[in-house]
C-alpha cells in the first residue's frame, strides 16, 4: 500500500516535470531527432550535432559574460570571427609549407595550430576590450548598465566587422577542410575528420569549462559574482580579476568555435552576424544566465535549423527559430528552463 | 467610523518563504494607522500586496468601499491610493517639479488638477522642499529624496496615503518637522498607513497600531495597548527599539 | 513720432508673437535659422550639385529616421533594435502597392506607415512583459523575421535581386525631392516634439526611468510603452515609403541590423532624449561619412570604424552627446548674460 504511493508519487512526478516546458521542449527534440534521422538521413543529424556542439560553446560565452557582468553582448559574434581569421592566417601557410614539404607530425599539429592561435587571440582580445571599454565605462557610470554597456558592444561589433574590411577585404578567407585524411565511418555514416575533431573539441572544450566552473576556486569566484557581486565582494574576491577572466574565458570560446568551423564558415567581416543570431537565440531560449542550459540550448538550435532547412527549405532556418522564440517569449518570458538571474528583470 | 480600507487574511510568499500570514486589519478613515515590527516581519509587503505592487496570494482588499484585490498600483493610485518607498523611488534625470507633476497628472483621474505645475510647486511647498524645485533628482540627497516622494505621493490627491519608513535616518529636528507634516497631511483629511520604527513618531502621531511578526499579526490597539503588551516586548527582545 | 514708435512697438509685438509661435512649436531661432538654411542650400554652390544633392536627401532621411529613433530610445529608453526592419516593412508595403497595384506612392507610403505603425503595436504588446535589453533583443527578433521574410518570399519581395519601384517624380534632379523629405523631416520632428513635451512625454520619461515609481504615481506603463512604440514604427514606415520611392529599388538589406545601428551611433551621439540631437548632426556626419567613402575609396570600412568608435567614445566619455553639449553652453551664455546685465543694471 505504502510502496504503491510512493510509486505513484514517483510517477506523478515525472509526469510533472515532463509537462514543464523543459520537459515538453527534450521530447519534442527526441523526436524530432529519431523523425530527421529516419527522414532525412543521418548525415543531417551528424551536421546539426557538430553545429550544436559549437553553437553551444558560443551560447555559454554569452551567457556567462551576462550573468557575472551583467553584459549583454552584441559583439560575441565577431569573437567568432576573430577565430576563423586567426585560424585562416595561421593556417593556411603551413598548410602550403606542408605541401611542399610533406611531414604527417606537422600536418596533424598544423590544424590545432591554428585553433589554438584562435584561442589564444580571443582571450587577449577580450581583455583588451574589457580593459579598454567595459572598465572604462564600469569606472565612470554605472547606470543603466546593461542598456549601456550593450550599446558600448554594439559600436565593437561595428568596429570590428569594418576593421576586418579595412585590413583583410571582404573575400573569403576559407580552407575546404582541415584534414587530408579519409572520413570517418560511424555506424554506416561518413564523418569528415573535421566535423568529428570539431564536435570532439566542443564537448571536450564544455567538459573542462564545467569542470572548471563547479570544481576550482576560480570557478566558483566566477560563480559568485553571478550570483551575488556584492556578496562576493565581502568575501574577498576580486571583482576587477574575475571579470577580465570572464571576458576572456568568453571570448576565447567564441574564437575556438569560430576557427574549428573554418571549414564551414570562410572568414569574411560579417561572418559573426549568423553566429550572434544563434547564441542569442539559445541564451533567449534557455534564460539568460543559465550555463547549463546554453549547452543543452545549443544543441537544440542547430537541430531546429537542420531541421527548418531540410523540410521548408534553405534560408528559412532562420526565420522559423526566431518566430518560435518570440512566441516562447511571448508563454515563458525567462526561458525555457529559465530561473530569474540577477539583472534580467532590473532595469 | 468608516472602514477606508480593509485587508482581510492577505498571504504572500516569496518561494518557500511566507512574508505575510495571513494579516487582516482595517483603516478608519481619518486616522493614522501604525504598521510596526521588527526588519524583515514583512510591512514592506504587506503594503506592496496593498498598493498592487504585486498580487497578494491569498486574501481580499477592500478600498472605500470595493474589492480592489491585486489591482496594479497605477489603477490604485488613480482610486485614491499613494505610497511612498522605503528606499525613495525619484525619476531621476526629471527636476523635483516634474517628478511631482507624474503624480499630479496621471495620479488621478483626468481635470482633477486642474493646473498641475502650480499644484505640484504647493506640494513642494507643503511638505517643505528644502531646495528649488529645478533641482534635478539625482542631485538630491537621501533625506530630500524622501521629501521629494512624499510630494510625489501627495501630488496625486490621495484618500490613503501609505507611508514606508519615512522618518529612518532624520536627525531629532527632522523628525519634529515630518511629524508636523504629516499632523498636516492628515488634518487635511487624508488617512495615513504609516511604517515606522522610531518609536517617537510611532506614539507622537498613530491612533491605531498593529504589530507584525515573522508576517504575522501579533498584536493591535492602541499605542499604550500595544507598548504593554507582552508579546510585543517578547517580539522585540534582542532588538533596539524597546516598547 | 509717435507714429514711428507705434509701428516700432507693432513690428516689435510681431516678432515676439512670431517667437512665441516657434517657441510653442519647439523651435528656438538657431533652429530656425538652420532649417532656413537648409531650405536655401540646394541653390548654393556647391551644394547644387546632383551627388552632392543626393548626400543632402540621404543626410535628411537619416536625421529623421534619427528623430524617430530617439522618440523611443531617449524616452522610454527602450531600444527598438528591429528599426530598420520596420522601416523595410513600410518602403515594402509602400513599393508592393503601386508595382502590383498601381496604387500612388503618396498614397501608399500613408498605407505603409500604417502597416509599418501596426506592426510596431504587436511589438510593443510583445515586449511589454520584457524590460529594457530583452525589449530591445525582442525587438530584433522580429526585425530578423521581417528580413528573413523579405529575403525568402521571392515570389513577393524578389529577394535580394531587388524590387523596382516607381518613383514620386519623373524628374531625374533630386532637388525636389531634397524638398520632399525635408517637409516630413520637419513633420516628424514637429509631430514627435510636440508628443514628447506633452504630459505624454512625462509620462514616457517616467516610465523610461523608474518604472515602479512611475506606476505608484498612476501612469499605466503598458499604455504608454505601446503607444509609444507604436507612433516611432508608423513613422519609420512613412519615411520606409519614401526610401522606397526615391532610391527606386528595394533590397532585404535596407532591412538590415547594420542600418539599424547607422540610425542608432546617429541618434546618440546627436544626445538621448533631445528629439533634435541627430538630426542636428546627421547632416554634418553623413557628409563626412559621405566624403570619406567617396575620397578614400582604398579604405572601405573605414567610416563605420569611426561610426562605431564615435558610439563608443560618446557612450563612455560623453553619454549626452551634443545635445547636452550645446545645453552646457547655452547655459554658459545665459549666465554671462546675466551676470553681464547684473553689472550695468
Ligand atoms: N521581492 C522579494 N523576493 C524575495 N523575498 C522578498 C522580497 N521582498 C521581501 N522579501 C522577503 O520577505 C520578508 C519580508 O520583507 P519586508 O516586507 O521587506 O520586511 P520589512 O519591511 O518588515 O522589513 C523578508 O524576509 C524579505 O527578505
Ligand atoms: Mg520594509
Amino acid at each position: 500500500m505504502a510502496r504503491s504511493s510512493v510509486q505513484s508519487t514517483i510517477v506523478f512526478e515525472v509526469l510533472r516535470r515532463l509537462t514543464t516546458a523543459a520537459g515538453i521542449t527534450i521530447i519534442l527534440s527526441v523526436v524530432a531527432v529519431i523523425v530527421s534521422a529516419v527522414v532525412a538521413g543521418p548525415f543531417t543529424l551528424v551536421n546539426a550535432i557538430v553545429t550544436g556542439g559549437m553553437w553551444a560553446l558560443l551560447a555559454v560565452g554569452l551567457s556567462l559574460v551576462f550573468g557575472v557582468m551583467n553584459i549583454p553582448n552584441f559583439a560575441h559574434g565577431e569573437f567568432f570571427m576573430v577565430g576563423t581569421l586567426v585560424s585562416y592566417l595561421v593556417f593556411t601557410p603551413l598548410h602550403k609549407y606542408l605541401r611542399q614539404n610533406p611531414s604527417s607530425v606537422l600536418s596533424t599539429v598544423a590544424p590545432f595550430a591554428g585553433i589554438f592561435a584562435a584561442l589564444l587571440v580571443g582571450a587577449l582580445l577580450g581583455v583588451v576590450v574589457e580593459k579598454l571599454i567595459f572598465f572604462q565605462l564600469r569606472r565612470r557610470s554605472r547606470e543603466q548598465w546593461v542598456m549601456n554597456s550593450f550599446l558600448l558592444t554594439v559600436g565593437l561589433s561595428v568596429v570590428m566587422i569594418n576593421g576586418h574590411q579595412l585590413l583583410w577585404g571582404t573575400n573569403f578567407k576559407g580552407i575546404p577542410r582541415y584534414w587530408d585524411v579519409k572520413p570517418i565511418d560511424l555506424f554506416g555514416v561518413n564523418i569528415s575528420m573535421d566535423r568529428a575533431v570539431a564536435l570532439g573539441l566542443a564537448v571536450v572544450t564544455i567538459a573542462i569549462f564545467w569542470f572548471f566552473l563547479m570544481r576550482t576556486r576560480t570557478g566558483r569566484a566566477i560563480r559568485a559574482v553571478a550570483q551575488d557581486e556584492t556578496g562576493a565582494q565581502m568575501v574577498g574576491i576580486d571583482l576587477n580579476r574575475i571579470q577580465v577572466l570572464t571576458m576572456a574565458l568568453s571570448s576565447a570560446l567564441a574564437a575556438m568555435a569560430g576557427a574549428s568551423l573554418l571549414f564551414m564558415f570562410p572568414s569574411y567581416p560579417t561572418v559573426g552576424l549568423k553566429p550572434l543570431y544563434v547564441a542569442w537565440y539559445v541564451v533567449i531560449l534557455v534564460g539568460l544566465g543559465n550555463v547549463a542550459g546554453a549547452t543543452i540550448g545549443g544543441f537544440l538550435v542547430a537541430l531546429l535549423q537542420t531541421l527548418t532547412s531540410y523540410f521548408i527549405g534553405v534560408g528559412w532556418e532562420d526565420v522559423v527559430p526566431t518566430a518560435l522564440i518570440i512566441l516562447i517569449l511571448l508563454f515563458k518570458p525567462s526561458g525555457l528552463f529559465g530561473s530569474e538571474v540577477k539583472g534580467v528583470w532590473e532595469q | 467610523m468608516t472602514a477606508i480600507l480593509e485587508a482581510k487574511d492577505i498571504v504572500k510568499r516569496f518561494g518557500g518563504l511566507v512574508a505575510v500570514n495571513r494579516v487582516s486589519l482595517t483603516v478608519n478613515e481619518g486616522e493614522i494607522f501604525g504598521l510596526i515590527g521588527p526588519n524583515g516581519a514583512g510591512k514592506t509587503t504587506f503594503l506592496n500586496s496593498i498598493a498592487g505592487t504585486f498580487k497578494p496570494n491569498a486574501g481580499v482588499v477592500r478600498f472605500l468601499g470595493r474589492e480592489t484585490t491585486g489591482f496594479r498600483s497605477d489603477v490604485m493610485c488613480k482610486l485614491g491610493m499613494s505610497r511612498t518607498f522605503q528606499i525613495s523611488q525619484p525619476f531621476p534625470k526629471l527636476t523635483a517639479l516634474e517628478n511631482v507633476m507624474v503624480s499630479a497628472v496621471f495620479g488621478n483621474e483626468r481635470g482633477a488638477v486642474r493646473d498641475p505645475e502650480a499644484w505640484s510647486r504647493q506640494m513642494l511647498d507643503f511638505v517643505e522642499f528644502p531646495m528649488p524645485p529645478d533641482t534635478r533628482a539625482d542631485n538630491l540627497n537621501t533625506v530630500q529624496l524622501k521629501r521629494l516622494d512624499l510630494a510625489r505621493a501627495l501630488a496625486s490627491k490621495p484618500k490613503l496615503l501609505l507611508l514606508d519608513e519615512l522618518a529612518a535616518g532624520l536627525t531629532t529636528g527632522e523628525l519634529d518637522d515630518l511629524m508636523a507634516i504629516i499632523r498636516k497631511i492628515r488634518d487635511s483629511g487624508v488617512t495615513i498607513v504609516m511604517v515606522e520604527h522610531i518609536m517617537r513618531v510611532i506614539m507622537g502621531l498613530c491612533d491605531r497600531i498593529v504589530v507584525i511578526h515573522y508576517g504575522e499579526k501579533i498584536a493591535e490597539g492602541t499605542p499604550e495597548e500595544v507598548a504593554h503588551d507582552p508579546k510585543v516586548a517578547e517580539a522585540y527582545l534582542g532588538e533596539k527599539y524597546i516598547l | 513720432m509717435q507714429k514711428t514708435e507705434t509701428v516700432s512697438a507693432r513690428a516689435g509685438r510681431l516678432g515676439n508673437g512670431l517667437l512665441s509661435i516657434l517657441n510653442a512649436l519647439g523651435i528656438t531661432p538657431l533652429g530656425l535659422a538652420l532649417i532656413i538654411l537648409l531650405a536655401i542650400l540646394p541653390f548654393i554652390p556647391p551644394f547644387d550639385r546632383e551627388d552632392l544633392l543626393r548626400w543632402l536627401v540621404g543626410a535628411a532621411l537619416i536625421a529623421a529616421q534619427a528623430i524617430a529613433f530617439d522618440f523611443t530610445t531617449g524616452y522610454i529608453n527602450v531600444v527598438n533594435f528591429g528599426f530598420a526592419a520596420f522601416l523595410g516593412f513600410g518602403a515594402y508595403t509602400s513599393a508592393l502597392l503601386a508595382v502590383d497595384f498601381g496604387i500612388s506612392p503618396w498614397i501608399g507610403m500613408f498605407v505603409g506607415a500604417l502597416a509599418s505603425g501596426g506592426l510596431g503595436f504587436f511589438t510593443g504588446v510583445l515586449t511589454l512583459r520584457l524590460r529594457g535589453i530583452f525589449a530591445a533583443v525582442m525587438a530584433w527578433f522580429v526585425g530578423l523575421a521581417l528580413l528573413g521574410l523579405a529575403r525568402n518570399l521571392v515570389d513577393i519581395t524578389r529577394g535580394p535581386m531587388g524590387l523596382s519601384v516607381p518613383t514620386f517624380l519623373e524628374t531625374a534632379s533630386n532637388r525636389p525631392y531634397f524638398y520632399i523629405i525635408l517637409v516630413m523631416l520637419l513633420i516628424t520632428y514637429l509631430v514627435l516634439r510636440w508628443i514628447t513635451s506633452s504630459h505624454i512625454g512625462l509620462a514616457f520619461k517616467a516610465i523610461g526611468q523608474n518604472i515602479e515609481a512611475a506606476r505608484a504615481s498612476g501612469v499605466n506603463p503598458t499604455f504608454y510603452r505601446v503607444f509609444n512604440f507604436t507612433v516611432q514604427c508608423a513613422f519609420a514606415g512613412w519615411l520606409g515609403g519614401f526610401y522606397a520611392h526615391y532610391y527606386g529599388i528595394l533590397t532585404p538589406q535596407l532591412m538590415h541590423t547594420s542600418h539599424t545601428v547607422e540610425v542608432l551611433a546617429i541618434a546618440y551621439v546627436g544626445g538621448r532624449g533631445s528629439i533634435w540631437g541627430g538630426a542636428f548632426i546627421a547632416f554634418p556626419f553623413i557628409f563626412f561619412i559621405e566624403w570619406l567613402r567617396s575620397s578614400l575609396t582604398s579604405l572601405p570600412g573605414l567610416h563605420l570604424v569611426i561610426y562605431g568608435l564615435l558610439l563608443i567614445l560618446v557612450m563612455i566619455f560623453y553619454p549626452g552627446g551634443v545635445a547636452q553639449f550645446y545645453y552646457w553652453i547655452a547655459d554658459r551664455v545665459g549666465k554671462a548674460r546675466r551676470g553681464s546685465a547684473e553689472q550695468s543694471g
